[in-house]
């Protein structure tokens, strides 16, 4: 089943005329509001040429809006039972490996072990809604993370608007949630089977999450799995959308890309980092005020030179196993594998020596109350 | 007329006295280090803080342990982050206890993004807040009526914004600056927008009692340069208030055969 595109998503508008010329992409570098006709332009070959000019562009408008400053977070996988059959993922219910969830007394020791770290903002990683790690387990683990951090994020399935609140009322201040792809023929022949299959439920679960009160949401897309100038221009119409609607609610972006886990899938648009930095650019230049995330699944070199120049938020030291840092047991296996292997004073001493600043509490949990839904 | 020598130019807050006349914000330095020098470098005297920065156990990117060691420096904890008026009622309290000061500077922007003041939960804070007796400095749009109601509710000051926060835009709410600043009793402080050290000279022109910026000097090629640069554009935009700009359009200059000659030949 493929459906057609809302009209707030439908990029094709913008991806009809083919290339774009170098005269396209000077005229969106010079546009005072650029929109999804520049992202595209700025996406297209004939931007390559402008790489260092689109870097330069993206580090000014980097530091007009964040300072010198990077935002530090960890993931923390929760579990990794999972009932859907994404191509792409090692937490597939084909792939054979151990499954296992953290029970609460496992969640509060990886948690102290980040607090140990010095972290403030954590975010709680899960599968697919099983009997095993269902709504009631998240919601567990979100108060005992909202107990000891500042902000708590979750990644997990898509969830009702009330489930959402709950998360909220317990200390949940973001959701994260990537599309993967916004194809959607793509994304029905990589999604085999199991609920996320279901485009439109996933497609709508941000806005779900930002009526619930949501203080933030992160958007995405798994790059090399389809078109990224096709994704890169749903999701900034998807962000658009969000935030007429959602005025109050903030919007983060992230740039995972395929990297090689358990079931050999291999990208069928493979990305490289040449064009992984100039789309990290282009959506700077466009949403010139969304912090812009990149993860650890990246090599230290590339994350180093990204930092500043549009990326405002970084996770250090991660584990992409189930119950990865106080190692209270055999692990799973990651769901991706990390490339930049760094411990979290390495990377702040990296960070402090491109001349920004680390910073690890950038939220206070004082400003929890308000924040389930129907507040004003 | 030479004036004769200067009388300490002082403005006065909530009933505290400063002489600088320049605000420093402190969240988007790329280390406590730079940021402690360039608070010197600028001679501020008042330095905003976000609570939301603030570690209760002190770490690295703690702000206001490196601030509390400098001397002669006023707090002003703000509540950045909050998108109600309760939300930024409990920093305020909070940030009062942290800081020990009883400066807050009520910022309330519920769109995360572009970061404008909510002008009615703006409101109901100050008003809550002035009664508790906090010193309540509110971030605010530049709108002259909001000006004269923060005011009534007891606002120590009122802060009107230059243009969007990092925006760098400058003084692009001019015209609402000149409506506010003619009808207020309290101290006008141009908060967010400003980009270049002659934007602030040029508020200070206008009659503003002080600037706040914090990108334009984080964000420069050399914050600490900047710093002092802005100290130094406040200081002669302040001179140039006292000493009284010259008229605008050549309004009084006199031409030589008078327009209204031909009034005279009736009288005669
Ligand atoms: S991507 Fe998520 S839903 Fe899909 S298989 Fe992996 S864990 Fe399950």
């Amino acid at each position: 089943m493929t459906q057609q595109l809302p009209e707030w998503l439908d990029p094709s508008p913008w991806l009809d005329g083919g290339g774009s010329s170098p005269a396209d992409v000077e005229r969106a570098l010079g546009c005072d509001e650029p929109g999804p006709r520049e992202l595209a332009a700025l996406l297209s070959p004939a931007a390559h040429a402008y790489t260092e000019i689109m870097a330069q562009r993206a580090r000014t408008l980097t530091q007009r809006h964040f300072g010198r400053t990077i935002s530090m977070y960890a993931p923390l996988y929760l579990a990794n039972y999972c009932t859907s059959g994404c191509a792409y993922c090692g937490f597939a219910s084909d792939r054979v490996q151990p499954r296992r969830r953290l029970e609460p007394t496992e969640v509060e020791k990886e948690l102290d072990s980040l607090k140990g770290m010095g972290f403030e903002d954590v975010l709680l990683l899960t599968g697919e809604r099983t009997s095993h790690a269902g709504f009631e387990y998240l919601l567990e683990c979100v108060s005992l993370a909202a107990r000891r951090f500042h902000a708590v994020g979750v990644e997990a399935f898509p969830m009702t608007t009330r489930e959402y609140a709950f998360l909220a009322n317990a200390g949940c201040s973001g959701v994260t949630l990537y599309q993967e792809t916004y194809d959607p023929f793509q994304y029905d022949r990589l999604h085999r089977w199991g609920p996320k299959k279901e485009y439109l439920d996933r497609l709508e679960a941000p806005a779900r999450a930002m009526e619930s009160g949501m203080r933030t949401v992160g958007l995405g897309v798994l790059l090399g799995l389809s078109d990224p100038v096709f994704d890169a221009v749903c999701l900034l119409r998807h962000a658009g959308h969000l935030r007429r609607i959602h005025w109050k609610s903030g919007i983060t972006i992230s740039f995972p890309r395929l990297q090689p886990q358990a079931g050999n899938f291999t990208a069928p648009v493979p990305i490289d980092e040449a064009q992984l930095a100039r789309l990290v650019f282009a959506v700077r230049i466009v949403l010139p005020d969304v912090p812009l995330l990149l993860s650890t699944r990246e090599r230290p070199e590339f994350r180093d030179g990204m930092a500043g120049l549009g990326i405002t938020k970084m996770s250090a030291g991660s584990r992409t196993t189930v119950g990865g840092y106080a190692g209270t047991e055999p692990g799973t296996d990651g769901q991706f594998q990390v490339s930049d292997q760094r411990s979290v004073p390495d990377i702040c001493e990296m960070l402090r020596g491109r001349g920004l600043q680390p910073v690890f509490k950038n939220w206070d949990s004082v400003f929890r109350d308000g924040e389930a839904g129907g507040r004003g | 007329m030479k004036r004769q020598g200067k009388l300490k130019d002082e403005w006065i807050v909530g009933g505290h006295r400063f002489s600088s006349r320049l605000l420093m914000g402190t969240g988007k330095f790329q280390d406590a280090e730079t940021m402690v020098e360039a608070v010197l470098a600028s001679g501020t005297q008042i330095v905003t803080v976000a609570l939301r920065r603030v570690g209760r156990i002190p770490q690295e990117d703690d702000m206001l342990g490196p601030l509390r060691r400098l001397e002669g420096i006023t707090l002003m904890p703000n509540t950045s982050g909050a998108r109600n008026a309760s939300e930024a009622i409990r920093a305020a309290r909070l940030g009062r206890e942290l800081s020990g000061s009883p400066f807050v500077k009520v910022e309330i922007h519920p769109n995360p993004h572009h970061l404008m003041p909510d002008p009615i939960e703006t409101f109901e804070a100050a008003r809550i807040l002035a009664a508790e007796g906090f010193v309540v400095m509110p971030y605010m749009p530049a709108d002259p009526v909001l000006a004269k109601r923060l005011e009534d509710v007891g606002c120590a000051s009122l802060m009107p914004l230059g243009s969007a926060i990092g925006s760098g835009r400058g003084l692009a709410t001019t015209e609402m600056l000149r409506l506010i600043l003619r009808d207020a009793r309290i101290p006008v402080i141009v908060d967010a927008g400003l980009r270049s050290p002659s934007e602030a000279a040029a508020a200070l022109e206008m009659g503003c009692a002080a600037v706040l910026v914090n990108s334009a000097v984080a964000a420069s090629g050399d914050p600490i340069a900047m710093a002092a640069a802005f100290a130094q554009a406040v200081e002669a935009g302040r001179n140039a208030n006292l000493a009284g700009l010259m008229p605008r359009g050549g309004g009084t200059a006199l031409a030589t055969s008078p327009l209204t000659a031909f009034l005279s030949v009736e009288g005669q």
